[in-house]
């Protein structure tokens, strides 16, 4: 096992004034142990304090820091650097903005562009149901719950967007859908109708073809192509 | 090995052959092989859909049987038979996969890593056996017989995926995309092992006109050609909606794909009631 690995990053950089995009490679040392977002701060550094890209919590929590590495949406501060190698089979990692937001610098996109998506669909409760225990806390049944509770810890990343066969023109997205149908299948949530309405619209399920790319990249191990195919099927038991 | 590091006995052979395509290797390890099943069955469905013109324009030479004589010789090299049979790949393919899909979104079928093996097997048994009748070219059978009973699978499908689904919000186009799709799933790879079950009244002009003069057989005709042009110009406008950037290139790209399947319809019609 090394300690420490000789890598290549070439990572695709833009420059919003210049109207300028290009591939840029930076040659680094990296401790095996080192997560993807170490090395990118390694850069900022010790090579270069231009290159912009996004991170927040870095505990895979926020999703902020999705980037395109070696083809694959991921989230960078979840992956090692010898995981990485080991998986990818490679020290040399080509790395990308994810692409369904326009890149404002190098990594950085327009988060609030693609979570216009994810508002559109309202992904709060819109109108209350009765509360069946009045005065109380509403209470859920654990078996009720299960049904949805995967999709509940989807932190919006934006990596099953990014993989979606479906590209970003017309479709709301993956994780937009999936948050919509968990709000369908909360008892507490009353507007059903006018869910189905937006999910059954020309943005919604039928732009989705099962390739289930979505499922295979969520970082939070979430079957989101389950939750969409509950949307197709219009039933959500 | 790229494509995935676990996995036994034939899937452990299959990705062993994936990783020997590095470009399908990678993308299988990046977005998964429903991904890479996903962009064959779009490719494949486009290429029926241009097979699909290409026959009705064939089978326009009917009238007169002289041409369509000629034409069919060419059927007789043996690099038109490979081809002839190298089509019903992408047909089976699309059939079987498109079961699949139906499957998972409409009957809630999660076991997918069992229906791909399903899908690959069936579609080598299927291929296999169409090679065998190719290869003899001794059979025969009833048009009307092997019709009915074709027609009777293809239409216990259709209705059950329409009991399934009817009643949900989906919008009519979907519906129906879905609903002939389940005809067709059974009727398509029908229609090319009649060909090969019954080589000479596939043919011969004037048997291929005797038999169409038959009304059970146009009215078989006739579903197929609605039903595969249906299916065939939701594909493509489906498509067309997921990657055509602006919305006049939409506008644009749908109207073509509605004027060919609507001349393709005539023609094809037009050949069914003049025999």
């Amino acid at each position: 096992m090394k300690e420490s690995y000789s890598l290549v990053f070439n990572i695709k950089r833009h420059d919003p004034e210049a109207h300028k995009s290009w591939m840029q490679t930076y040659r680094i040392e990296a401790g095996r142990i080192l997560r993807f977002t170490d090395v990118l701060r390694k850069i900022n550094k010790e090579l270069d304090p231009t290159l912009a890209w996004n991170s927040s919590c870095e505990h895979a929590q926020c999703g902020s820091c999705s980037v395109v590495i070696n083809g694959k949406p991921m989230l960078a501060c979840e992956l090692l650097v010898e995981n990485a190698v080991v998986y990818f089979g490679t020290t040399t990692f080509t790395i990308e903005p994810i692409s369904v937001a326009p890149v404002l610098r190098d990594l950085v996109v327009d988060l609030e562009k693609a979570y216009d998506r994810v508002h559109r669909i309202r992904p709060f409760i819109i109108q209350p149901s009765k509360n069946p225990n009045q005065g109380q806390e509403y209470r859920i049944s654990p078996r009720r719950m299960e049904g949805y509770l995967d999709a509940t810890r989807c932190i919006n990343c934006f990596c099953c967007a990014t993989a979606c066969i479906s590209s970003h023109k017309g479709f709301l997205g993956p994780n937009a859908v999936m948050a919509s149908v968990v709000r369908i299948m909360d008892p507490r949530e009353d507007a059903t109708e006018d869910r189905l309405k937006q999910l059954y619209s020309e943005e919604g399920v039928y732009r989705c073809h099962t390739s289930k790319a979505c499922s295979h990249v969520c970082p939070k191990h979430i079957d989101v192509a389950h939750f969409v195919g509950l949307a197709k099927e219009r039933d959500f038991t | 090995m790229i494509a995935r590091t676990s996995g036994n006995g034939i899937d452990k052979g299959f990705f062993r052959l994936l990783d020997m395509i590095p470009p399908l290797a990678r993308c299988t390890r990046n977005r998964g092989l429903p991904f890479i099943i996903s962009w064959a069955h779009r490719l494949s469905g486009v290429l029926l859909v241009l097979f699909t013109w290409f026959h009705i324009y064939t089978l326009s030479f009917l009238v007169p049987a002289g041409a369509y004589a000629d034409k069919m010789k060419l059927y007789e090299l043996p690099v038109f038979a490979f081809i002839e049979w190298a089509l019903a790949l992408p047909v089976i393919f699309h059939a079987l996969n498109g079961g699949r899909l139906t499957l998972y979104e409409s009957f809630r079928f999660r076991g997918d890593e069992v229906l791909l093996k399903w899908v690959a097997g069936l579609s080598i048994l299927y291929a296999g056996l169409l090679a065998v009748l190719m290869r003899m070219g001794n059979q025969n059978v009833s048009a009307g017989f092997f019709w009915l009973m074709a027609a009777a699978a293809a239409l216990s499908a259709a209705y059950g995926l329409f009991a399934r689904i009817w009643r949900t919000p989906h919008r009519l186009s979907w519906k129906l995309q879905r609903i002939s799709g389940a005809f067709l799933l059974v009727m398509v790879p029908a229609h090319f092992l009649f060909m090969h079950l019954s080589p000479q009244v596939a043919k011969d002009a004037g048997q291929v006109a005797l038999r169409m003069q038959n009304l059970w057989i146009k009215l078989v005709d006739m579903a197929l050609l609605a039903s595969a042009l249906y299916h065939g110009s939701y594909g493509l406008i489906s498509i067309l909606k997921d990657y055509a950037a602006s919305k006049e290139l939409r506008m644009a790209g749908m109207a073509a794909v509605i004027a060919a399947m609507m001349v393709a319809a005539w023609a094809g019609l037009k050949l069914v009631i003049a025999i």
